[in-house]
């Protein structure tokens, strides 16, 4: 069963994360690099991703005389993808402990994020019938 | 450039997509089956998924000792992402272009859906940060 774990935050979030030493960061790193490597080794990594910084995140709606209609105001609120992995494991438990796992990777000092990784199955959708 | 181009919406918006009509949900698919095929012919697709229903979404954090703590409350107001297309293109312009088309994608009456797409710059490490 494939799942998409997802690391969201706040702009302040990011702006706080973007203060941290580069020592926190490097320890920060090497957890998730590791989990990463864990996740290789027992088959069960598909892809992670990490995205750019939410200012310069864009929305669409529709177009306009051919052109898209851009806007790149949000609120406060918004709650931003920071990044994702997506893991092929045998149950849903496994997918959330994974998630623990990333959810406990080390912050400022050493202590863990506790950052809120938000596990999700996909969707199948029926073939065109022919 | 790689672009993530991410469709969301709260669970009030999911519980309407669920009330479409079969015609209306087979005329979405096929313009997402159709957009997709010209993504790839077109030589900018990278992935594109779609994820399950909101009612199934949980939530971790760490507990004290490292332990997995799920929780599956959200608030109303909770953006859920419905699915994402990963595309790699020449310019931002380009992705707009793009996510202007997945955002005219036909809704209920094949009318134009105008849903959001939220369009974000892909990491290839972490120096795009800045770091």
């Amino acid at each position: 069963m494939k799942y998409i774990l997802l690391m969201t935050g706040k702009k302040v979030g990011v702006e706080s994360y973007l203060a941290w030493s580069q020592k926190d960061r490097n320890a920060h790193m090497a957890v998730l690099r590791r989990i990463a490597k864990e996740l290789t080794a027992s088959g069960e990594f598909v892809a992670t991703q990490g995205l750019a910084g939410p200012q310069e995140a864009k929305v669409v709606l529709g177009e306009k005389g051919g052109m898209p209609v851009t806007d790149g105001v949000f609120p406060e609120s918004k709650e931003f993808l920071l990044g994702y992995w997506i893991v092929d494991v045998a149950t849903p438990e496994r997918a959330c402990a994974i998630a623990g796992r990333i959810s406990a990777a080390p912050g400022p000092g050493g202590m863990p994020t506790n950052v809120p990784i938000e596990v999700r199955g996909f969707a199948s959708y029926p073939e065109p019938e022919s | 450039m790689r672009f993530i181009l991410m469709m969301t919406g709260t669970r009030a918006n999911w519980d309407e997509y669920a009330k479409w009509s079969k015609e209306d949900l087979e005329q979405n698919v096929a313009f997402m089956r159709a957009f997709g095929k010209e993504l790839k012919d077109s030589g900018v697709f990278v992935a594109t998924e779609g994820l399950g229903w909101p009612g199934e979404a949980k939530m971790v954090r760490a507990g004290k000792n490292g332990e997995a703590i799920t929780d599956g409350v959200f608030p109303e107001s909770k953006e859920f992402l419905a699915g994402y297309w990963i595309i790699d293109v020449e310019s931002p312009e380009q992705a707009y272009k793009i996510a202007a088309r997945a955002s005219a994608a036909p809704g209920p009456g094949g009318k134009p859906g105008g849903i959001p797409i939220e369009v974000r710059q892909v990491l290839s490490g972490h120096a795009d940060l800045g770091l």
